[in-house]
């Protein structure tokens, strides 16, 4: 005998897997701290290749007049300036993406929270058929 | 209107029937533009420009999720350019990276802005993205719009110099470096862009979140006043001088098109609205609920016409009944 009720909660069950629960599985299955520190870790490589294209843009800009100045210049000056700079870039967006994933965590948990307490719902409705 | 209202029930339906075959076949019709658009602004490569090339280029977008096309179509410009100048390639294809990296890696939903933001560029409307950005995104939204700006303005500057970038002669690799560069940075136009375009969003953001009538209409309507008076004022400010009545005809080409799109997606009564105030152990709700326009499809009555002749010969035949 088909179980109306139990077939709209598994309709609904499936649909929420195949569209927006699919990422929120995908993020429920790793630890909170897992998986923000594997997202800020990705943004920092992200940041990095940013700021290296960014700089050899700049070097490329006046490519002419920086192989003029690079034996006047300071050069420990020059590095400690750039690499301060690439802190500050690469903080920064850290930063951003630990608060942007945080919440995209409780986020998603939240919402398989309400998953998780939909699947102990059809489990008791199993068990009440089978014993009923 | 209640013609238009069943045509959009209509609509839905035999969009929820064929959705198997009408997604792939809008998104290989995108991608077809866009890379048709890239090649004949661009059109460098010749092997790019084969008709063959583009069509099966865009069938395999049309099965692909929605980002292959951006993918496809950054592949394209960037081969283009490279045939062209390769200094035009690295600069170009350094701002892409840049875009990818920092923004549009979180936001993977918006980034179909950043084609359609230069095809409604093309078309002169591009007031319609950041409003229906507004309406139906979120504040995060005015960043896509700001990638799409600059994704435009970039090929915009590089196809608007390119006889100045190919007159310089090859070993002037640096001074065609700093050339392009400085169009890029420089360019004023796209400042004031994006910051119309970003206000438009958020400005249509926040209005049409309030709980008051007309929400959306309200939020459509300050979202085309900002744009237009920032692009003006913008365009005092740095003597940009861009033509004053394409900015507003544009916009209210743009407003007329999101109305359409509020059609779709928002259309309420607000006649009916009901205000209700219950409680349970823990809050107090003050609920406002606005009830979507909707009409019953009409249904299509078959009349018997002979069907004297046929009652006749139902009620000649022998009933069982168990």
């Amino acid at each position: 005998m088909l179980n109306e009720e139990r077939v709209v909660l598994m309709t609904k069950m499936a649909s929420y897997e195949t569209h927006e629960g699919k990422k929120c599985l995908a993020i429920g299955s790793y630890f909170r701290s897992d998986y923000i520190g594997w997202q800020v870790l990705k943004s920092i490589i992200s940041a990095t290749i940013a700021f290296v294209v960014v700089f050899a843009m700049y070097i490329f800009y006046d490519f002419e007049v920086f192989m003029t100045d690079i034996y006047k210049m300071d050069l420990l000056e020059f590095a400690k300036n750039v690499l301060f700079y690439y802190l500050g870039t690469v903080g920064a967006y850290a930063l951003v993406s630990y608060v942007v994933y945080t919440v995209r965590y409780s986020r998603a948990s939240k919402s398989l929270r309400a998953y998780h307490m939909n699947l102990h719902r059809l489990s008791n409705m199993y068990r009440s058929e089978k014993n009923g | 209107m209640t013609t238009l209202l069943v045509a959009k029930q209509m609509l839905m339906t035999i969009y929820s029937k064929y959705e198997v075959y009408i997604t792939p076949l809008l998104k290989f019709l995108l991608s077809l533009i866009t890379l048709c658009l890239i090649n004949s602004r661009l059109g460098y490569m010749d092997t790019l420009n084969r008709m063959t090339v583009v069509l099966i280029v865009a069938l395999m977008c049309s099965f692909m999720p929605m980002n292959f096309i951006v993918l496809m179509g950054a592949v394209f410009v960037l081969l283009h350019l490279y045939t062209f100048s390769m200094e035009c390639a690295a600069v170009i294809g350094a701002g892409f990276l840049l875009l990818f990296l920092l923004y549009l890696r979180f936001s993977p939903k918006d980034t179909v802005v950043v084609v359609l933001l230069p095809l409604c560029f093309l078309l002169r409307i591009p007031y319609v993205i950041p409003i229906s950005m507004g309406l139906i995104g979120a504040p995060t939204s005015a960043v896509s719009v700001a990638c799409g700006v600059i994704v435009y303005y970039m090929l915009h500057y590089v196809t608007q110099n390119a006889t100045v970038i190919a007159a310089m002669a090859d070993e002037e690799t640096a001074a065609k470096f700093k050339f392009i560069i400085d169009g890029l940075i420089k360019n004023r136009e796209m400042v004031v862009t994006i910051a119309a375009f970003a206000m438009t969003v958020i400005v249509v953001y926040l209005l049409r979140r309030l709980s008051i009538d007309y929400a959306w209409t309200i939020a459509m309507t300050a979202g085309a006043v900002v744009n237009i008076m920032v692009l003006l004022v913008g365009d005092l400010i740095f003597e940009i001088n861009q033509p004053l009545l394409g900015v507003i005809l544009g916009t209210i080409v743009s407003f007329l098109l999101v109305l359409v799109l509020q059609f779709f997606v928002f259309y309420v009564d607000y006649s009916r609205t009901e205000k209700v105030q219950f409680e349970d152990d823990e809050y107090y709700y003050y609920v406002k609920a606005v009830p979507k326009v909707t009409v019953a499809k009409p249904e299509k009555k078959v009349k018997q016409i002979n069907s004297a002749r046929s009652g006749a010969g139902r009620s000649s035949r022998p009933t069982h009944h168990s």
